[in-house]
């Protein structure tokens, strides 16, 4: 008995493999694939409380235990970096929170439909286009001969022109106005769609109330889509130590850095410019850490308080 | 619908009027900055010098951009740019499509072991450094390999086709599998032309990354040996010394090219690479937009 069973069992595992042989190819395949270019550079994260040198052996003889990660705020410059990544983010989710939603009431309140299209089109152009290209016409517009300056100088604000770029106190603005100007019309989109997806009988019955146009937005649109806001306000507070670097590192100048360099541009310089990989892993180390907890924290904090959640 | 529950009041109107000027006004901030690119791409750069130039050419010439062309070192970014969309959208849909067409086969053993992987390696990664050191260890520097293989496979994509795969009909399958086709050949010949739909926004998508992309082409291949267009633009904007040399490159050219790189600046040539960067996309993105609104809202819905 004991044994037929067995032996069953085991031509019908045969039976299966066979079946399954070709799926378990490219299987392994993906397998493989991913420990080379995921688990591998995962496991990198180790050097970080090493003192790595490309070539040479890791072993415990190099162990420095939170070396790397004291060496960081020796430097008198962290708080430098960690004001200007908290400015940027700052900005960014105040007025660069708030700009799209009120750009998405207004495009609601368009009655033409084709124009109402037709404005929104344009309004994602910024978004298809690389950083570097924003970067170039900025610099092209805010140049000392660039339009800003001459528009400036001949309606009388200013004499000199203005080193917009190259004068560190400009650029907490320049940058907002680039991330507004880039992401603005995209942002309206998750907006739009929950400002469409209101029941129609609350404007009705908005009306039976004697509502006027505001008192609709502000009765009924902005608290029908508080949820879809809070939510994604909760979610990018999460991402508060993601700055951004394309834009700092294509708009920022040697002058400017104090104003500029967030966690992922000094990363990016101390470990691929510089060398100091160990540093600059346990550096990366430290702000994934973070804002790790930070997403768990906010996504919690979202399902407490609008029962919806990424996690 | 609106309109019915709305009163027709005076200050109903005079907000509309507002409405519609302050949208004007957004559609000049967003079209400008690129009208005045062209404008001063298509003027002549040392008339261009003088300032004033905000609608229209003054000098109009086409020489920036015959210049630009000219450049062995510009035609050869167009190259690799181009290589690298295609090389790069169609891999990486063929085989995130392929790992996303496995972990739907319900009967094979490892199917959501292979979905719960990937999914995962979404949410860690080791971050710019350790993958730098690793992709030096490689030899994945400097090559253009290194553009399309760490790609390869995008679990975000492998989801959504994943989810519109379940979403489709498996008799086709079925019926091809008792013919006795084997898996591969059902994904390429039943499974991939009815996932055309998704195929395409995601195509659109990825492709679009790649032509922007700069960023990894300035830490992977520091030499400018793989230079795309995007980072020969990058570096004119940052590096004053770029220029003179992609001049060099033209000027060994004829003497009427060597007459021409005297009236160009620089602000005409950026202007110019800014152009030839950005029309491709000004042209499609008005019809791909819808795709990419797609792709957002799917990921709201499944993230």
């Amino acid at each position: 008995m004991m044994s037929n069973i067995s032996f069953r069992r085991g031509t019908a595992f045969k039976k299966r493999f066979r079946k399954e042989r070709e799926l378990w190819v490219w299987t392994i395949l993906a397998m493989i694939w991913l420990v080379i270019f995921f688990l591998i550079p995962l496991y990198g994260i180790s050097y970080a409380f090493f003192n790595y040198v490309p070539g040479r052996k890791l072993s415990m003889e190099y162990f420095v235990g939170l070396e790397n990660f004291r060496a960081f705020f020796k430097n008198p410059n962290w708080i430098h970096i960690l004001r200007n990544t908290l400015i940027i983010s700052g900005l960014n989710l105040s007025i660069g929170f708030v700009a799209p939603i009120i750009l998405a009431f207004l495009f609601d309140e368009l009655a033409n439909i084709n124009f109402k299209r037709v404005t929104q089109t344009i309004s994602y152009l910024p978004y298809f286009v690389s950083w570097v290209v924003v970067a170039s016409i900025m610099t092209t517009f805010l140049s000392s001969e660039g339009i800003m300056n001459e528009m400036m100088m001949k309606l009388g604000f200013t004499e000199k022109p203005i080193g917009f770029l190259t004068e560190g106190k400009y650029f907490y603005g320049i940058i907002t106005f680039a991330n507004i100007w880039k992401g603005i019309g995209w942002q309206t989109i998750l907006y739009m769609s929950a400002i469409a997806g209101i029941d129609q009988e609350l404007y009705q019955a908005g009306a039976v109330d004697g509502l006027g146009r505001f008192g609709m937005v502000w009765r009924i649109k902005l608290p029908s889509i508080l949820p879809t806001i809070l939510l994604i306000f909760i979610l990018s507070t999460g991402s508060v130590l993601n700055a951004g670097f394309e834009q700092q590192l294509l708009l920022g100048q040697e002058s400017t850095r104090d104003y500029w360099e967030v966690i992922d541009t000094y990363v990016y310089r101390y470990g691929i410019q510089l060398g100091r990989y160990s540093f600059s892993i346990a550096v990366g180390l430290m702000k994934s850490v973070i804002g790790a907890v930070l997403v768990v924290l906010t996504n919690h904090i979202s399902r407490k308080l609008t029962d919806m959640s990424i996690l | 619908m609106r309109e019915s529950y709305i009163k027709d009041t005076t200050a109903s109107r005079i907000f509309d009027v507002f409405n519609i000027m302050l949208m004007l006004l957004l559609i000049f901030i967003m079209v400008y900055p690129f009208w005045n690119q062209l404008v001063v791409s298509l003027n002549e750069g040392a008339d261009g010098q003088k300032g004033g130039l905000y609608w229209w050419p003054r000098v109009f010439t086409l020489q920036n951009y015959i210049y630009i062309l000219s450049s062995k070192n510009l035609l050869r970014a167009v190259g690799v740019s181009v290589l690298r969309v295609v090389v790069g959208t169609v891999t990486c849909l063929f085989f995130s499509g392929l790992v996303a067409y496995i972990t739907t086969i319900k009967w094979f053993s490892a199917h959501r072991v292979l979905r719960v992987v990937f999914v995962l390696s979404m949410y860690f990664s080791g971050g710019l450094i350790p993958t730098y050191l690793w992709f030096m260890k490689l030899g994945l520097l400097e090559t253009f390999s290194v553009y399309w293989i760490p790609g390869l496979i995008n679990a975000y994509y492998m989801m959504l086709i994943a989810s519109y795969i379940s979403g489709l009909p498996d008799s086709l399958a079925e019926s091809a599998r008792l013919d006795g086709a084997n898996e591969t050949k059902i994904y390429i010949r039943i499974i991939l032309p009815m996932c055309l739909p998704v195929m395409a926004a995601l195509a659109i998508m990825c492709a679009v990354g790649h032509w922007n992309s700069w960023f990894d082409v300035m830490i992977y291949n520091p030499s400018g040996k793989w230079n795309t267009l995007q980072m020969l633009l990058r570096d004119i904007l940052i590096k004053s010394e770029k220029l003179q040399e992609l001049m060099k490159d033209a000027t060994s050219g004829s003497g009427q090219v060597k007459a021409m790189a005297q009236r160009i600046t620089t602000n005409s040539m950026r202007a110019a690479t800014t152009m030839v960067v950005t029309l491709p996309i000004v042209f499609v993105y008005p019809y791909f937009q819808k795709y990419f609104i797609k792709g957002i809202s799917v990921g709201a819905v499944k993230g």
